[in-house]
């Protein structure tokens, strides 16, 4: 059952980057494309997380994956106010 | 800005969101109300407007669909479709997206992709920290 | 490293909670409902990785193991963000 959401979950994670990147491509802005991959890469660390499975997924580096994407939303809403406003 | 702009009243605006998706649909619904007197199929009309537009027959055929839910066109016996709007107001919409085709077609565009992305730009105006 | 992963997990933790307060302030202003789900996801997402900060921080032992907690959170925030995003994107 878990490894069934968890692979749901990657699923999702992964159309939600897809549709980030349709409105960057309407929209072209950046923000789009930075949560885009961010939420690929949440995507990778669910998949690692599972593949990774009982030899313990904390112990190696797999959560750097999700630090990683967040670090990029981070910068986009940061670019997001100095270049415009 | 386009809110300045006489031509684009709320209602006129809330009729481009509503009814024309997309630059590629206005043409085509100023093309059947050029030519109002026949009654044109999504591959005559698709046809007709190219090499100017390249819109497919499906998608055509989306389009003048829609415009036939909302009252602009109608359907004869044979399926094709003809401009007829349903009242008015509605008329008025197409004749005032007539009028703003030929005299500010670039504003027209930016404003018919600006309200169709709106809720998306939301999302993104949302990160801004400074309110406008 | 125990403060590296301190410093990192924090860090998305506080990007995902300033992502969901600056969402339902959007969602304040505009009552736009594609924000609300927008921030429902990422209170979820925040959940998360606060999970992860406890998980990888403050009990770092394998005897407590948040994994299925943290898998419940990122379930509900796809779930919200598709939702949001399929039916009032548009």
């Amino acid at each position: 059952m878990i490894e069934f959401l968890s692979g749901a979950v990657t699923l999702g994670f992964l159309v939600g980057a897809v549709f980030f990147a349709r409105f960057w491509r309407r929209t072209n802005d950046r923000l789009f494309l930075a949560f885009s991959i961010a939420f690929v890469l949440l995507a990778l660390n669910q998949a690692l997380a599972w593949y990774i499975g009982d030899a313990d997924e904390r112990v190696g580096y797999t959560f750097m994956l999700r630090v990683l994407g967040f670090v990029l939303i981070l910068i986009a809403v940061i670019d997001k106010n100095l270049s415009k406003a | 800005m386009a809110s300045d702009d006489a031509d684009f009243t709320d209602e006129f605006c809330r009729f481009l969101q509503d009814a024309v998706p997309g630059v590629d649909a206005a043409e085509l619904l100023l093309l059947l109300q050029r030519e109002s007197a026949r009654a044109w199929s999504a591959r005559e009309a698709a046809a007709a407007l190219a090499p100017g537009v390249t819109l497919s027959e499906a998608e055509a055929g989306r389009h003048l669909e829609g415009f036939r839910v909302r009252g602009l066109v109608v359907a004869e016996a044979d399926g094709r479709l003809r401009y007829e709007p349903a009242a008015e107001p509605l008329a008025q919409h197409a004749r005032t997206l007539d009028k703003v085709y030929r005299e500010r077609p670039v504003t027209l565009i930016r404003v018919i992709y600006g309200l169709r992305d709106k809720k998306i730009r939301s999302f993104a105006d949302a990160f801004k920290l400074r309110r406008k | 490293m125990h403060t590296v992963t301190f410093v990192l997990t924090s860090l998305a933790a506080l990007t995902s909670a300033g992502c969901m307060l600056l969402l339902f302030r959007a969602y304040a202003r505009t009552g736009l409902r594609l924000l609300l789900w927008s921030a429902l996801c990422f209170v979820f997402l925040t959940a998360n990785n606060v999970l992860l900060f406890f998980d990888l921080v403050v009990f770092p032992g394998p005897e407590i193991d948040l994994r299925v907690y943290r898998l419940a959170a990122n379930l509900a925030a796809v779930l919200f963000l598709l939702y949001g995003f399929i039916w009032e994107a548009e």
